[in-house]
């Protein structure tokens, strides 16, 4: 698939860690409502690539580019700004805010972003009913068991409506069931609402839901859609 | 998902019936915690190391509070064995006696204290700390005098001693390292010329060392002080107790897996702990002998020790060693009561129990019924005054623990109350503390303890401070500064004045030269039954400052009269009236050389008024031009000084002028109030102690709040992630530290009072409350709070950093 009409663009990104690389020249691309799978062994950058193209890190060399904005070239705050409108993200665990009740932590992303609580908390119960987790609204996360806790967390990935969904291992931690769950729950619902998902893992199964792969070897990105 | 996350929401497991455990399993378990406490890698000795800090911090505080007692019965021996007190009457000179005068000065606020002397014979007594008597001309130094007179600082003072340096006085004569003393010798030709004199047989004396009963309300005062200063102190080492807990958890839960029942887990925790307060005692001694160095160099507030009078009291020491590692131990058993160590993780009560109210009330009641009972008996005199100390303690102590173990159910039902409202800094906050409010509750206890004991503190200090501080009399705006003068005669009186005007910042000087006369119309056998009156000479300027006229000429006489007369013709001091100026050796007028003198006419009567130093004048008042200054046979005079403020070290120049006068004579600065010597000492002595436990105090909860951000650290990762601001994390981590420093500290304004009104009542002082100390007190524990979040902040947003979400 063609860089044309993407949503995220990322050429050519470097990041070392100290004196290791964890990125080599990696280049990718996703379009509005596309679900794209980055996998590759363990070590191999994935998540790197994702914190670059989120804005989360910044990358040594290389542009991200989303939707006509170049992220390198913006401030840590404008960079924020956006991954609290623009952006949603689950990560494997650690993710929940032990102290707030679940539907708080769904509700979490829209506070930031100054919504009133009483609107955020609806939005908030809407997701977690479409996420069949609204029985635990009001109990905390060490309450709940990882399958619910994960969709929780999908939930409050998708709360502001986000244009880019990163997930990374978002069913590391959980059995195959609840993993399956979980990931049908978050394709539909991202395919749904247009939402680009890039899609860290290095599970084959995982990243059966998605519709393009990008195999991250050695620091590099490699594109598999004519592979497939 | 951690353990802890995925299993949670179960009810902790049945406990399982405690098996028989032999000594040697112990020992083995206990052990294996101590291997834990170092072999886990760096993780491992952070922890470890942070506990042993904690404890030895705590410790060594301790040791130094146990060593007050020896280091000032040390320093107090050594006080007396110097002390060369003048007895009612003098021994006759001879070989063994020695002439002695006070010379002690001060400058620059320091006080220097200082004797002259002339041996009568061969075979003078010494005092400690110098090989001989110094022949005229030469001096014996403290060390501290010695490095002020060779540096910088004491080229002033260098001019007030004309005498050359032949030694050092060593430790043995000293109180203090800082002790600025000497030892000068005079020859008896100086000291005939009017230096006040007198004469010892020996040293020291053994009545000085024992010390008077102190006061009631300032024994009150030392006791609860110490209580307030230590409690801190023990709670805070049952917090670094804890320090690294949750991690430990988790450790515990892998070996649980292995095969490890719980009973063995708590075991090794314990040992874990055990490791590290033993670790806590050796870091603390060190640090003890290490405070001990630095103290041994340090003066505060003018009180200095040496190095080797910082002793430990064995009881105390030893009560330190086994209780500091006890209660350690105890301190994680506690800890680990509420949850379950189980194969997969720490299990928690899901729904933690409430904290029960009644037992936390008892104790405050407990400690009321101790003190009630004192109210009104704690004064001087009352019998079973040890019984009453140590009851009196007990229920500071209790009332104190009291308001601590009151704080988390506070904390607990107030933070209930709070819903979901708020921004979002409120809501983490509040939802934080709801979960657990627990460690936010023990850091702010010691806080609590120490406000609510200084609030207490400074009740009972104000009333104090009203009894010790006495109105002088003096004004300090008339004059700055008062010398008496030894002078031969009126005409060094007059030189005397001279001088003090010459001097550098000097702007003013009201001498006046007074003089006895005796009535002579009488013929009784008996002289000494003459009426007395005084006779003093003086311009007009400073005649105003000590009579009250309107108009003065040279030339005018004055008379006041005495309020009151203890011999018989009041009165006789009158207009055209003749004085006798003679008096004998033995100070009886001389009616076989009488020196007459005869009242001028025109002498007219005035009021007396308050001089500058508070004193009032009767008798005669003569300008030079109706009485030479020169005719007083026997005068003393007084200068008041008044200074130019405009030049540094005015009242140095002056004390070096009047060393040129007379080496003994000291010069007074005038001021409108004084305080007794024990209570400045015992203030001292409290705000030594209220800083180095408030820093205590807030060490240790710098160390808790780093390490509560370090076990959140993936999650602050996260929220950065989702696009959080700093503000708002900032945010949230001050209302989390600062709701329940609210509440401990609304609730030890409320024990503070409680007990201020206590002791207050003890000592029969009516209630008063000190509304300054008060302010001051909480808004030194809020500043604490503060300066700990200040401290928090930059390893909070280094946290929020997305480094955090890396996993490989």
């Amino acid at each position: 698939m063609t860089p044309a009409g993407s949503l995220l663009i990322a050429t050519s990104l470097h990041k070392t860690y100290g004196h290791t690389p964890a990125l080599e020249g990696a280049d990718f691309s996703i379009h509005p409502g596309e679900v794209v799978a980055v996998m590759g062994p363990s070590g191999s950058g994935k998540s790197t690539l994702l914190h670059c193209l989120a804005g989360i890190v910044k990358p040594d060399s290389g542009s991200v580019h989303y939707n006509g904005r170049e992220l390198t070239s913006l401030s840590d705050a404008e960079r924020s700004g956006l991954r609290r409108g623009e952006f949603g993200f689950v990560f494997q665990f650690g993710q929940l805010v032990p102290e707030l009740s679940c539907v708080e932590n769904v509700a979490l992303p829209l506070r930031l972003n100054g919504t009133r609580r009483k609107e955020a908390e609806a939005r908030a119960s809407a997701w977690m009913e479409r996420l069949e987790v609204a029985d635990v609204a009001h109990k905390r996360p060490g309450e709940v068991s990882g399958g619910q806790g994960q969709r929780v967390a999908v939930a409050r990935s998708l709360v502001t409506g986000p244009r880019v969904l990163f997930a990374d291992e978002p069913t590391g931690a959980l059995d195959s069931l609840n993993g399956e769950r979980v990931m049908e729950l978050l394709t539909e619902a991202a395919r749904e609402s247009r939402t680009a998902v890039v899609l860290v893992t290095h599970e084959a199964r995982v990243a059966a839901y998605s519709d393009r792969e990008v195999v991250v070897r050695d620091g590099k990105a490699r594109d598999m859609a004519g592979v497939r | 998902m951690s353990g802890h996350d995925a299993i949670s929401g179960q009810d902790a497991p049945a406990e399982e019936p405690r098996p028989r455990v032999s000594v040697a399993r112990w020992a083995a378990d206990l052990a294996m915690g101590a291997r834990f406490a170092v072999t886990g890698g760096r993780e491992s000795w952070a922890r470890t190391i942070m506990t042993a800090v904690g404890v030895g911090l705590g410790v060594a505080l301790l040791l130094l509070a146990s060593s007050v007692p020896t280091a000032y019965a040390l320093r107090g021996e050594r006080s007396d064995a110097r002390a060369a007190l003048g007895f009612q009457e003098d021994p006759k000179p001879g070989p063994d006696t020695i002439r002695l005068g006070q010379a002690s000065t001060t400058y620059r606020d320091q006080d220097i204290d200082g004797l002259v002397m002339a041996p009568d014979g061969d075979s003078p007594p010494k005092p400690p700390g110098i090989s001989h008597i110094p022949g005229p001309g030469q001096m014996w130094v403290s060390p501290a005098l010695k490095k002020l007179l060779d540096s910088d600082d004491g080229e002033l003072l260098r001019e007030r001693f004309p005498y050359r340096t032949i030694g050092t006085i060593s430790h043995d004569g000293l109180s203090g390292p800082s002790d600025l003393r000497y030892y000068a010798g005079l020859s008896h030709k100086t000291f005939d010329r009017g230096i006040a004199d007198y004469r010892i047989d020996r040293w020291g004396t053994k009545n000085a060392g024992k010390p008077n009963p102190l006061d009631p309300a300032l024994l009150l005062l030392i006791i609860v002080g110490c209580v307030v200063l230590l409690l801190p102190v023990v709670i805070f080492i049952a917090t670094a107790a804890r320090f690294g807990g949750e991690r430990r958890d988790r450790r515990l839960a892998a070996l649980r897996l292995v095969g490890a029942d719980t009973h063995m887990t708590r075991r090794i925790a314990a040992g874990e702990s055990l490791f590290g307060s033993l670790l806590g005692l050796a870091v603390g001694t060190a640090l003890f002998l290490l405070g001990r160095e630095i103290i041994g160099g340090v003066e505060v507030w003018g009180v200095s020790f040496f190095s080797s009078d910082i002793v430990p009291s064995t009881p105390l020491a030893l009560a330190v060693a086994v209780a500091v590692p006890a209660s350690a131990v105890i301190v994680t058993l506690v800890a680990l009561r509420g949850i379950a160590i189980e194969p997969l993780g720490v299990v928690r009560n899901a729904a933690p129990k409430r904290r029960r109210l009644w037992w936390r009330l008892l104790l405050p009641l407990l400690g009321l019924a101790l003190l009630l009972p004192l109210a009104g008996g704690f004064g001087s005199g009352s019998a079973g005054g040890d019984r009453k100390a140590y009851q009196a303690a007990a229920g500071a102590v209790l009332l104190l623990i009291g308001v601590t173990a009151l704080l988390p159910w506070v904390v607990e039902a107030v933070v209930e109350r709070f819903g979901g409202r708020g921004s979002v800094p409120w809501q983490l906050a509040t939802r934080r503390l709801q979960l657990s409010s627990g460690t936010a509750s023990r850091a702010v206890s010691g806080i609590t303890v120490a406000v609510a004991g200084a609030i207490a503190i400074q009740m009972l200090f104000a009333t104090v401070q009203d009894q010790n501080t006495e109105r002088t009399g003096q004004d300090p705006h008339r004059a700055q500064l008062m010398a008496n003068v030894p002078v031969a005669d009126g005409a060094q009186a007059r030189d005397a004045f001279a001088r003090y005007r010459a001097t550098k910042g000097v702007r003013d000087v009201l001498g006046v030269t007074e003089d006895y006369v005796s009535d002579v119309h009488r013929d009784k056998d008996d002289p000494s039954t003459y009426p007395e009156e005084s006779l003093t000479v003086a311009d007009c300027t400073s005649l105003r400052e000590v009579i009250r006229i309107t108009s003065c000429e040279n030339g005018d006489v004055f008379l006041v009269d005495s309020p009151s007369y203890y011999g018989e013709g009041a009165g006789f001091a009158k207009p055209g009236a003749q004085v006798n100026l003679s008096f004998d050796d033995e100070g009886e007028p001389d009616l076989s050389r009488k020196k007459l003198w005869t009242i001028p006419a025109s002498a007219t009567k005035v009021k007396p008024r308050q001089d500058p130093t508070g004193g009032e004048r009767t008798g005669i008042f003569a300008t030079p031009g109706a009485f030479d200054v020169a005719d007083l046979p026997d005068p003393r005079a007084v200068a008041m000084i008044r200074l130019d403020t405009s030049v540094p070290d005015a009242t140095e120049y002056v004390r070096n002028a009047s060393a040129v006068l007379s080496p003994t004579m000291d010069v007074m600065r005038l001021s409108s109030t004084s305080q007794s010597e024990e209570f400045t000492v015992i203030r001292k002595a409290l705000f030594i102690g209220a800083t180095a436990t408030l820093l205590l105090i807030g060490a240790s909860m710098i160390v808790t709040t780093l390490e509560q951000l370090r076990e959140r650290k993936r999650l602050l990762s996260v929220l950065v992630a989702f696009g959080t601001r700093r503000t708002t994390l900032s945010w949230s981590v001050l209302w989390q530290t600062a709701i329940p420093v609210v509440l401990g500290l609304a609730l030890s304004i409320a024990g503070g009072l409680a007990l201020g009104v206590m002791l207050l009542k003890m000592v029969g002082q009516p209630l008063a409350v000190d509304w300054t100390g008060l302010a001051t007190m909480t808004g030194v524990g809020g500043g604490v709070i503060l300066l700990v979040t200040l401290v928090s902040l930059p390893p909070l947003w280094r946290m929020m950093r997305p480094e955090g979400l890396r996993t490989e």
